[in-house]
């Protein structure tokens, strides 16, 4: 199919635009003028500064494109609590040591965990609990199901 | 939240109701702890330690490590080449995924609604680019071209073909520019740059050796003939098997076609500028000389 596109607009911007010189005592040779531009430019500058906080995500419907869910607005009332990280991501984390030692790490949680964690294995898994920083090392990577589990939540 | 944290809860009520700890009380977890092997202690009465019988390795007079008993060793048989020749020297270019990508457009962290720039990646803390490393900038990697649905106005340094090839399928632009190392230092940074009151510069244009690849069409290279690109869109297209979208009649076309010129380093900002941040002024610059420089 044949598109008819213009050529791409640039902004080119030309400086040899009449400007306001202002009386500024400058040395020969530098002659720089001050000049109040508008304030339309400044929204360019401002655009360019980082932002200082994390955004909230934008809302969608159900999960987005590149898999993100967002937590629920009324969470389902469990006995624990596992809140989303700063980046609004499920604190889950998957490590892998000396090549071959997988562990999952299970963070931020808060309450009673216990029933659910005999019914995920079958077995007991060896596990580590730390309750001072409210996280559970657990052996073997289980991130991509506690991923899903715990987004329904 | 309903519940209150309960730091250390239960090992907590523990320690209170438990006497009181100490050294004769704790004890390692069963397996955790491992005895030493102790050398000269075995049967027999250890003996020889683990050494060996007689000879340099009981001596403990090896040759230096890669002897090979007079036989050329390896390292000196191999001839050398340069693989690694001027390695540190060689420019570097971030990858970006389009997983990635997707991944904060999604999050909110990167506006899909203004031309995304390498500035606008740094700020939604997307890609980390070190310009005092060599690196020159950010390449565009095909990886999660098929979960990638997001219409964006793109600028990269380098960009693979199957990731042109998704944005363009969604209806976005991609292009592809030169920044040298001064410039991308002032684009990754431009507050620290700005505070230090020197004008913003002109972006200088690529070496000899990355002007082919800017120059070409299917790079998308900045430097290339607008009417060639268009071509090479439409080939894109019937390569990876799909209809590509009218931009030009997009609401956000005027979003779309902004592109920055190949002096310009920020959108909306000239080089020669000089940005008081303090009190959000602009100042340019009228001497004759500065606008001849600042415009060549």
């Amino acid at each position: 199919p044949t598109i008819s596109n213009p050529n791409h607009a640039r902004i080119h911007f030309s400086l040899s635009l009449p400007l306001q010189k202002q009386t500024l005592c400058s040395p020969a040779g530098e002659a720089k003028s001050g000049i109040l531009a508008p304030t339309e430019e400044y929204t360019f500058v401002e655009q360019l500064i980082p932002p200082s906080r994390v955004p909230f995500p934008p809302k969608h419907d159900g999960p987005s494109p590149f898999g993100w869910t967002p937590p629920s607005e009324v969470p389902l009332a469990f006995p624990y609590m596992i809140c989303r990280s700063r980046m609004h991501n499920v604190p889950v984390y998957t490590y892998l040591t000396h090549g071959s030692r997988k562990t999952t790490l299970v963070h931020k949680i808060e309450g009673d965990i216990w029933e659910y964690l005999q019914q995920l294995t079958g077995k007991d898994l060896p596990t580590q609990v730390n309750e001072v920083t409210m996280t559970i090392r657990v052996k073997g990577h289980f991130d991509t199901a506690l991923k899903e589990w715990l987004v329904k939540k | 939240m309903s519940f209150t944290k309960n730091t250390g809860g239960k090992a907590l009520d523990l320690l209170q109701n438990l006497p009181r700890i100490t050294l004769a009380n704790l004890r390692p977890e069963p397996g955790t702890k491992k005895a030493e092997k102790k050398r000269g202690r075995g049967q027999h009465g250890g003996n020889r330690s683990g050494r060996g019988h007689k000879g340099e390795r009981q001596r403990g007079n090896r040759p230096r490590l890669g002897f090979e008993g007079g036989q050329t060793p390896f390292y000196l048989a191999i001839p050398k080449y340069g693989y690694n020749e001027g390695h540190s020297r060689r420019a570097q270019y971030q990858p970006l995924t389009l997983n990635r990508l997707q991944y904060l457009i999604d999050l909110g962290r990167i506006d899909p609604t203004q031309p995304i720039d390498l500035t606008q990646l740094v700020n939604g803390r997307g890609v980390t680019i070190q310009p005092q490393k060599r690196d020159y900038g950010v390449q565009l990697v095909g990886e999660g071209a098929g979960i990638f649905a997001a219409k964006v106005n793109i600028e990269v340094q380098m960009a693979s073909e199957e990731a042109i090839a998704a944005i363009e399928r969604n209806g976005g632009i991609v292009t592809t520019g030169f920044y040298d190392p001064r410039s991308l230092a002032v684009l990754c940074k431009p507050v620290p740059y700005f505070l230090s009151g020197q004008p913003i510069p002109k972006r200088m244009l690529p070496g000899e050796d990355m002007v082919p690849y800017y120059t070409d069409a299917a790079n998308r290279g900045y430097l290339a003939d607008p009417e060639k690109i268009q071509k090479a869109r439409i080939a894109l297209a019937q390569k990876y098997g799909y209809i590509l979208p009218d931009i030009s009649k997009d609401e956000l076309f005027h979003m779309l076609f902004m592109r920055k010129d190949p002096r310009q380093i920020f959108f909306g900002l000239s080089p020669g500028w000089v940005v008081n941040m303090a009190e959000k002024k602009i100042l340019k610059p009228t001497d004759d000389k500065l606008l001849q420089y600042y415009n060549s």
